[in-house]
């Protein structure tokens, strides 16, 4: 591996990337949200979908459908989610959501 | 978001193509999971079972039952023969002709016997998971079940005790069932429904009915299996009726050794 690879894979274009992803995220939140006219609701890295934003399951399916749309294959919420107990899905918050989709498309070689 | 006109409503399906085709070229069987009532959506498979019965090489279909999820809410039309409708109009929109392996959860496993009663070259295999066949032992269960939830369900000292003895969580999802139960007819619906004879002869497919042992609906198995033609049943120890939610793994595995033992190509292995 060239310095020139790890040069890239362990500075600064990655912070930038996360902020971009988290920002990509709140902004289909945003949408989401505006349907259930909770289009004022607060959304950092540590709001919960389910407390915070009072989404069900049923708009998390809606909101893998957008990611899916947006990052095409690479970004999988079914399979993240079916590895997560009860409890840490209702507990999720946007940063960890934020942090799986940063790590899927790097992953996926594309961060 | 895909929504389909199926009849009067629109229905919000989600579906899963198999991850692989079949070696000898063939299609593959197709799984449509039916969600139970009041506080489900298609969500407790898209997130559970759907992902993998794909990946094992069956294509899936997901859809919200009527008044449920994201599908349409009437006010009205609840009888069991429009959700049975429904799900034979969704067949059709998405030009579905081969027969194919539908699995309920409770409401909607008694969904899936119903479709194989009374559309019976539509279903290859039914899989009920805590449900009943619609029988009319089966209406009484349901009257006295929905008119319990409707009256409790609307009480806010109900919801406080909900809250303070299974969570926040829990009381969300009974005030949405709350508001199901009162915006529509489903309380009242749902009980007056057409029914299959108790003899179950209407009922020809192969059956796999899972349980858990604590929940009442597991009495059924002798029945079950005294009157079906072909019928696998399974009682999970120490569990009650959330079988899907709690057991989730072992009902997979399952559900899924069961279906491949039933492909319309025969078993596959």
């Amino acid at each position: 591996m060239s310095t020139e690879a790890i040069g890239i894979m362990t500075t600064e274009p990655l912070d930038t990337d996360d902020a971009a992803v988290l920002a990509d995220i709140t902004r289909m939140l945003r949408e989401l949200l505006e349907e259930d006219g909770l289009d004022d609701a607060e959304i950092s890295r540590e709001t919960t979908f389910h407390d915070d934003l009072e989404l069900e399951s049923i708009d998390l399916v809606t909101l893998a459908g957008v990611l899916r749309e947006h990052y095409g294959d690479r970004v999988n919420l079914a399979l993240f989610i079916a590895d997560l107990e009860l409890d840490e899905i209702i507990a999720l918050t946007v940063g960890e959501l934020a942090d799986y989709v940063a790590a899927s498309l790097r992953a996926n070689g594309q961060g | 978001m895909t929504k389909i006109r199926t009849g009067e409503i629109t229905t919000h399906v989600q579906r899963l193509p198999a991850a692989g085709r079949p070696a000898d070229g063939s299609e593959p069987d197709v799984v449509v999971f039916v969600h139970g009532l009041l506080t489900d959506s298609l969500a407790s498979y898209y997130f559970t079972l759907g992902p993998a019965f794909a990946a094992a090489g069956f294509d899936v279909i997901m859809y919200d039952l009527r008044g449920h999820g994201r599908s349409d809410r009437p006010a009205t039309g609840y009888r069991l023969e429009s959700f049975v409708g429904d799900l034979a109009g969704l067949l059709d929109a998405l030009g579905e002709t081969r027969r194919v392996h539908v699995v309920g959860n409770s409401f909607g496993g008694t969904v899936a016997a119903a479709l194989a009663a009374w559309h019976p070259d539509r279903v290859a295999t039914v899989t009920m998971i805590e449900s009943e066949p619609p029988v009319a032992e089966w209406t009484r269960h349901m009257a006295d079940g929905l008119a319990d939830a409707k009256s409790q369900l609307s009480r806010e000292d109900v919801i406080g005790w909900i809250s303070a003895h299974h969570g926040a969580h829990t009381a969300r999802l009974s005030r949405g069932a709350s508001r199901i139960l009162r915006v529509t007819t489903l309380a009242e619906d749902i009980p007056a429904g057409r029914v299959i004879d108790d003899d179950l002869s209407a009922l020809n497919c192969p059956v796999l009915a899972i349980f858990g042992d604590e929940s009442g609906l597991s009495a059924q198995v002798d029945s079950l299996e005294a009157k079906l033609a072909s019928c696998r049943t399974v009682v999970l120890a120490e569990q009650g009726h959330s079988v899907l939610v709690e057991r989730t793994e072992e009902t997979r595995d399952l559900i899924l050794e069961w279906i491949r033992d039933h492909t319309l190509a025969g078993a596959v292995r």
